[in-house]
């Protein structure tokens, strides 16, 4: 999955930065599942075709529906130079089963310390 | 298939406008314009001179000349709060404001507060009444007060304030008056020969129907307000000062003629179909929609009883902005979320997280009502979220 544009954004109320993408084919119920490796997931399942919220910590959250091709990413402002490239990793590296989580983790383990680093400075 | 567009973001710009708006928009820009001091031969429509007639004679000014153009609100606010500490040069007056306040008068305020310029004081609402109390204003007024600006109508909660006898109170301790009538001119009657205010603001693009970019105020006396912004008038062009009578003291340069003219425009069609049948009519609407609300016990109405149709609601365990996208992607209404431009209400009213606003107009039907009250209650109803975890 890749995600094609922006088509909106806006500083958000609680200083995050918010960015609507359009991917190149819909948003799947699997795809927010994939996500529970790296974060937080919530669902509301009889909203629509499903309502899904993926929530990182310093990093961003990510909420959309099951089958629909544009989702809304809410950038922790201050570290988004960061963390805008594991976003699009995670859309680009998702292959269903076979999406390779290791590597996605190694990824991310690097990038949370520099994100730590950055926002609270040396630990 | 895509379901109708239900818009519920009239407190922010009214939507739709009525026909003869959009008429009067486009007949301004497709003929010529007539404006006396700017131009002669044809004369086809005076659309500076006819809106002035028509905002003072629905906002029932003494005369016409007391009534100021600008691009909005937030613009009219700025020339009268920075034109009033002008005029007082070499003191630093103690200034009033609420904490109903839009950020269109706390960020003038705070900059000036910031600039040494004024000591501010902001007076607290009452949560049980969505309403700042005489009594409240008159402890917090000081022997150095010299200038309230308060909301008329609380854009997050509705409650209109009771500006006759707060205006009183401010008069008798010799304090200029500022209200803001964002939210309440085109929604309520509004008489500024009884109202004890010194200066009344409006925006054209809400309750008065018209398009953005015009906006203006009411002043009852020009002398207490330093002019701002200078440049061409029309008027006694030979000299190279501002004119100082009004309405040229404050409007420099060319005027929003298209907006004007929807202004009018907005402004007739209120009057020919009738203020207290429109008023009724979204009163008892968004009554409806509080009353659906509260079959469901994990929504909370931030105020039961609002008098503009604005509601302010949280659900419990989803955020805000959640509720919003949701209503919008499901159901194709459009909602506001957030702390819409009036943090101080949202710290006492839902500790600053923000909220959902729903606003009518007098455009919106009951079965849109009907249909946003099921979706928000639908929403409610499955606000149980489930959580993945790997």
């Amino acid at each position: 999955m890749r995600i094609l544009r922006s088509v909106q954004h806006k500083f958000c109320a609680d200083g995050s930065y918010m960015k609507e993408y359009v991917l190149d084919e819909p948003v799947s119920k699997g795809f927010f599942e994939y996500l529970k490796y790296f974060g937080r997931v919530e669902e509301m399942e009889n909203l629509g075709s499903g309502f899904y919220k993926f929530e990182k910590r310093d990093f961003f959250s990510i909420k959309g529906f099951a089958g629909e091709i544009s989702v809304e990413v809410r950038f922790k402002a201050e570290v988004m130079d960061m963390t805008s490239s594991f976003l699009l990793f995670l859309f680009s590296q998702f292959k269903g089963e076979e999406s390779d989580i290791a590597a996605l983790k190694k990824r991310e383990a690097s990038l949370v310390k520099r994100v730590k680093e950055q926002l609270y400075g040396k630990l | 298939m895509t379901k109708p567009l239900i818009y519920m973001n009239n407190a922010a710009t009214s939507w739709p406008k009525p026909p003869e708006v959009l008429e009067a928009v486009a007949d301004c820009v497709r003929n010529p314009v007539f404006e006396a001091g700017r131009g002669s031969g044809i004369k086809s429509a005076d659309y500076v001179a006819e809106a002035r007639e028509d905002v003072s004679r629905f906002l029932g000014a003494e005369d016409s000349e007391n009534i100021i153009f600008t691009s909005n609100a937030t613009d009219s606010l700025n020339i009268l709060i920075s034109g009033f500490i002008n005029a007082r040069k070499g003191c630093v007056p103690h200034v009033l404001t609420t904490e109903l306040d839009h950020n269109s008068v706390l960020r003038p305020l705070h900059e000036f507060e910031r600039e040494n310029k004024i000591g501010l004081g902001v007076v607290p609402f009452e949560k049980d009444n969505c309403r700042v109390s005489v009594d409240a204003v008159e402890a917090a007024v000081q022997k150095d007060t010299k200038l309230m600006v308060m909301t008329h109508a609380s854009n997050v909660l509705g409650s209109v304030q009771n500006l006759k006898e707060i205006g009183d109170l401010l008069h008798e301790h010799g304090i200029f008056f500022i209200a803001d009538g964002a939210q309440t001119a085109g929604h309520v009657n509004i008489n500024l020969k009884s109202l004890p205010v010194d200066a009344f603001v409006f925006t054209g693009h809400k309750g008065l129907l018209g398009i953005s970019g015009t906006g203006g105020f009411y002043l009852r006396d020009a002398d207490k307000i330093e002019p701002t912004r200078f440049g061409g008038t029309g008027t006694n062009s030979v000299s190279l000062s501002q004119p100082r009578e009004m309405p040229e003291r404050f409007e420099a340069g060319t005027h929003n003629y298209p907006g004007l003219a929807a202004l009018s425009a907005g402004i007739k069609f209120i009057e020919r179909e009738g203020l207290k049948k429109l008023e009724a009519q979204t009163v008892s609407q968004t009554n409806f929609i509080i009353r659906e609300f509260a079959k469901q016990d994990n929504i909370t109405v931030h105020n039961k009883y609002p008098d503009v149709p604005v509601i302010s609601f949280n659900i419990s365990g989803v955020d805000n902005d959640d509720v919003g996208f949701i209503l919008s992607k499901v159901y194709n209404i459009v909602s506001r979320t957030g702390l819409h431009c009036a943090p101080l209400v949202h710290k006492k009213i839902d500790g600053g997280v923000g909220s959902v606003r729903l606003s009518l107009s007098c455009f919106t039907t009951d079965g849109e009502c009907e249909t946003t009250a099921n979706a928000v209650c639908e929403v409610a109803e499955n606000a149980h979220t489930k959580v993945c975890s790997a």
